[in-house]
């Protein structure tokens, strides 16, 4: 019983035209409202590849949509393919959106506190469907993004894009570049083991060592929240993680990708006179139109991509998890993660207030004011050697720098401890953790002996031991040995013993090193996690 | 697939034929839907929270040395929020029990959870019944509402009995007419029951004065 | 340009199924997982009773008698201790609760001189939560070896070989000997010299076998015996009389002659003595 009739508009128009046409102008309507613009013809016209009619209809939803507001409505035809951009910073763009939202989804399992982290980890890994598929392609999404982001800028600098009027540009791309590193840092600390521990905590030792002093204490009670990283320092990291560094790198892409659209995207050197920005003065039939062109290609993209994503994580690359972090013990050749080994790699050669904090932040400043003091009217190759061998030596420098940064160059304890750590390291599960359980027998056994164990991976792994224990022999040391002992110590558990034992040249009294390890039957290391 | 079908498919006015490119396109498009629809249930299935075996949620396996003796006060279980009670011949002749929800002999896990409100009731052994704090529901030992606000009996938790090559011999199943769970009634093969706080069935409705329909 | 259309939906449908793939092998993957990680657990927790517990609990957990109780016993897991104090919940919850809070009071029946410390950081003790918990791992996977295999029952006292090292020994079986060896735990010390001389042979230095020929002969040894067998009887029921050279004093538990029996002593003499 209703008191007023409703007035549906729609039984209107059925009966001024008929249900079916007035059906099919209904659907017309609502596409052209989700399209912002294009009616159910125009849209089927895009999808044909029509040539579009007069005005063009496919201008309207970047007039009129959301979506794609910012979005140019063409490309110059130069500029439509992966060459000479790669489409490097479209590709830094889906790898942020694509780390917020296997972020988010992450999220719903992580609880930002040392007495829970590590075991949110075992609880993603172990009672979550899909959770080690989330973990693992959030992991390769942000290792993907470093150097992805790291390209589009080394893209830049090559095709001297940064040069005016586009200066600004370029200076955001480096707040962007920071952002996507200290996001990827801090990202480094949550799941709360050994790795994660040690390797920020050399990081933010760097923040410690600022001159001067008070500054430095200051901001590192800041960054950690605590002398030490525990509870306050892992929440400051997540919180950074999650929200802060994100919407700094939001605002920051904003205002970047707004800059590129408002000067255009240059083109390629040759393609303009010297001194000449015609990015936005593209002749009609030079323009490759985003509908549906543009667009294609970026739905190819992501869809490549996304293949390749979970291909990549289901077959091949799988997330590490260390054991517990131990305030108490950082692991012997403990690095820090691969996009910061260079700087590991500079505070092996001197002070680390110069080499950890003002070198590099002499070349972030640098950087930042490149475009401000590199002032040359040509973006050409020819004209610009000098600064395209600056580039191709400060790509070699970082190499170098990164091998640097590893544990092979400068780091070693004595020959006996590293000849052990090649068989038990600890900082990963290496080759003792990952041969056949079954085929570790039980028995002692000299590494001069190799030969004849008793199986192939204890031969395998004798030999190895063999050939680094003849690096402790030195004039101080002779009559070296290594034993490696193998007992049944419960159900399913082994215990191995791997001694060095050497002699004295000055005073004839035997000396030894010994560690132990415990090898389970079921632990299945080597399978990525 | 003919071009008349094609564009009914399409749902578009019949002027323009369905060309193979836009074809391709429609059959990307779907291929993406399904692959949207696809990873939704991913999601959903990821975000569903998984209970292990002894968490609220999960399965509780009791043993038989654990269960109540028929006719005895209920036992509680307080991380598995149930009450086990074992309804022997003597509880089903209770005169008090509605003649609404007829009862057999067996065991049933309780939820502690009082369904006015949601407090939790408690047991009474002077009245030889559950009574609740709040706002005084009553219920008898079988689950069944004799008096208070609540609107309907006790829920239950579907309740399975194994025995010793863990192979289920007895379950829960809804009894005719009140849709409640059956009692399950520990034959000699059993060993131990297994409790699923992830599966409750309601309580039959039940609000006329001293319990009924 | 159609191509990127055939090889984009390609793409998508090659991720779909794969995607069903992953889905359909999750369970048994987590499953996998949960093992694993297990047995992960097993080993920080054995690394962690070596460096904490063994020194009061003995070597595989076998006890050390007047200072800690034995806790790879079948009484432990059948419930027996439990049942003794009345407790009502699983092996595990107690074997946790144990290591966490300790002992402030002696239990039942027990009187040992040290009250078991704490070893949670909740009660002021050095381990975290997934440390005790690993540890409980370890001590609870004793529960099969405990239970099941062979079991030292300790000779009857009429049968006891006492400490008289000049005692005739019967003819030992030396792979009984072995199998008693690792039942009495004995490899926690003397498999690998840190805490007892080592047994096995290593490097330039013979086994026990061997080295016990000698032993006996030299200027230092302040002991009573005159032949090998001797030796190692002395060894084993009366430690105290030499100790070799680097190893401390009182560690031995010194009262194996009053938990073997001869046959057992020979079995062991014989063992040892085929260890070169």
């Amino acid at each position: 019983m209703s008191l007023f009739r409703i007035h549906l508009p729609i039984l209107d128009e059925i009966k001024a035209k008929g249900l079916k046409p007035a059906l099919r102008d209904k659907a017309d309507e609502i596409v052209t409202r989700i399209t912002a613009g294009l009616n159910t013809a125009e849209v089927r016209g895009v999808l044909r590849n029509d040539p579009p009619g007069r005005p063009n209809p496919r201008l309207k939803p970047h007039d009129e949509g959301f979506w794609l507001h910012m979005r140019p409505t063409y490309y110059h035809n130069l500029l439509d393919g992966l060459y000479p951009t790669f489409r490097l910073g479209w590709l830094s763009t889906f790898f942020f959106a694509f780390e917020l939202l296997t972020g988010v989804f992450l999220m719903v399992y992580y609880t930002p506190s040392p007495l829970v982290a590590y075991e949110n980890m075992l609880n993603l890994l172990s009672n979550v469907p899909f959770g080690r598929l989330m973990r693992d392609m959030h992991k390769l999404g942000a290792e993907l993004m470093v150097i992805v982001v790291a390209l589009h800028m080394l893209r830049t600098f090559v095709t001297g894009s940064y040069k005016k009027p586009r200066q600004f540009t370029w200076a955001t791309g480096v707040v962007l570049l920071g952002v996507t590193l200290i996001l990827s840092f801090s990202g480094y600390l949550l799941p709360w083991d050994q790795l994660s521990l040690w390797a920020v905590t050399i990081g933010a030792s760097m923040v410690e060592a600022a001159p001067p002093e008070m500054v430095g204490r200051t901001l590192n009670l800041l960054v950690r929240g605590a002398p030490e990283i525990g509870a306050n320092g892992l929440l400051r990291f997540y919180l950074l993680h999650v929200i802060g560094l994100p919407l700094v790198g939001v605002v920051a892409l904003g205002v970047h990708y707004y800059k590129v659209i408002h000067h255009g995207h240059s083109l390629p050197p040759g393609a303009e006179e010297v001194g000449v920005d015609t990015a936005k003065r593209v002749p009609m039939e030079k323009r490759t139109y985003f509908m549906p062109d543009i667009l294609t290609r970026e739905l190819f993209y992501v869809s490549a991509l996304i293949a390749l994503l979970i291909g990549a994580t289901a077959f091949f690359y799988h997330a590490p998890l260390e054991p517990h972090a131990d305030t108490l013990v950082t692991p012997l050749h403990t690095t820090a993660p691969w996009y910061f080994l260079w700087v590991q790699g500079m505070l092996k050669l001197g002070d680390k207030v110069l080499w950890g904090l003002i070198v590099p932040g002499v070349l972030t400043g640098m950087l930042l004011v490149l475009p401000y003091f590199e002032v040359g009217p040509s973006r050409r190759y020819g004209d610009r050697r000098v600064g395209l061998s600056v580039a191709a030596v400060a790509v070699c420098a970082m190499a170098i720098l990164s091998y640097m940064g590893t544990p092979h160059y400068g780091v070693s304890t004595s020959a006996d401890q590293e000849a052990i750590a090649t068989l038990l390291p600890q900082t990963h599960p290496g080759p003792l953790r990952l041969a056949a359980w079954g085929e570790l027998t039980v028995g002692s056994y000299e590494a001069s002996a190799w030969a004849s164990a008793p199986t192939a991976s204890l031969q395998e792994l004798l030999q190895t031991f063999n050939e680094d224990i003849q690096r402790v022999e030195s004039p101080e040391r002779t009559a070296v040995e290594g034993i490696m002992v193998i007992e049944d110590w419960q159900p399913g558990l082994k215990k191995i013993t791997l001694r060095v034992l050497w002699t004295a040249t000055a005073t004839g009294q035997s000396g030894e090193y010994s560690q132990t390890a415990y090898l389970h039957r079921d632990s299945n290391y080597g399978q990525g996690e | 697939m003919s071009e008349g079908e094609a564009q009914a498919a399409a749902g578009v006015p019949a002027r323009l034929p369905l060309t193979r490119r836009e074809f391709l396109y429609y059959l990307w498009g779907a291929s993406m839907a399904l692959f949207m629809a696809e990873a939704g249930g991913a999601i959903v299935w990821f975000a569903l929270p998984l209970f292990r075996e002894g968490e609220f949620g999960g399965v509780f396996s009791v043993p038989v040395s654990e269960v109540p003796a028929p006719d005895t006060g209920p036992k509680e279980f307080p991380e598995g929020r149930f009450w086990l009670v074992n309804i022997g011949q003597q509880t089903v002749a209770d005169a008090r029990q509605p003649g609404d929800y007829p009862l057999e002999a067996g065991v049933r896990a309780i939820y502690k959870v009082c369904t006015h409100l949601g407090c939790l009731y408690r047991w009474v052994p002077v009245n030889d019944r559950f009574e609740c704090p709040c706002h005084g529901s009553k219920f008898l030992k079988t689950g069944t509402r004799i008096d208070g606000p609540a609107r309907r009996n006790l829920d239950t938790f579907i309740v399975e009995a194994v025995d010793a090559a863990g192979q289920v011999v007895a379950r829960t199943e809804p009894t005719m007419g009140s849709q409640e769970g059956s009692p399950v009634v520990l034959g000699p093969a059993v060993v131990s029951l297994r409790v699923d706080t992830g599966r409750r069935i309601q309580g039959a409705p039940n609000s006329r004065p001293g319990g009924g329909r | 340009m159609k191509w990127r259309i055939l090889l984009g939906t390609l793409a998508i449908v090659a991720v779909a199924g794969l995607l069903g793939m992953i889905a359909l092998r999750e369970r048994d993957r987590m499953a996998g997982f949960t093992q694993a990680y297990h047995a992960r657990q097993i080993e920080v927790g054995a690394a962690l009773f070596e460096n904490n517990c063994r020194t009061c609990h003995g070597p595989q957990g076998k006890g050390i008698d007047g200072v800690a109780p034995a806790i790879n016993a079948a009484d432990l897991f059948n419930g027996q201790r439990l049942a003794a104090i009345g407790y009502i919940g699983t092996v595990e919850d107690y074997v946790r609760g144990v290591v966490a809070a300790g002992r402030p009071i002696p239990s039942a029946g027990t009187n040992y001189p040290n009250r078991m410390p704490t070893w949670s950081q909740r009660y002021g003790g050095p381990l975290r939560e997934d440390q005790v918990d690993s540890l409980a791992a370890f001590i609870m996977n004793w529960e099969e070896q405990a239970t099941g295999g062979a079991v030292s029952t300790p000779a009857a006292p009429g049968e006891v070989v006492g400490t008289d090292i000049a005692l005739t020994l019967p003819e030992g079986n030396a792979d009984s000997g072995q199998a008693l060896a690792e039942t009495l735990g004995c490899g926690g010390c003397h498999l690998q010299s840190t805490v007892g001389p080592a047994w096995q042979a290593e490097g330039t230095q013979p086994g026990i076998g061997g080295r016990a020929a000698d032993r006996f002969a030299q200027p230092d040894y302040t002991g009573q015996a005159t032949t090998a067998d001797q030796y190692l009887f002395e060894s084993i029921v009366s430690p105290g009389a030499y100790m070799v050279p680097g190893f401390g004093q009182g560690l031995m538990p010194g009262n194996y002659g009053g938990r073997l029996s001869k046959q057992d002593l020979a079995d062991l003499i014989a063992y040892l003595l085929s260890l070169r």
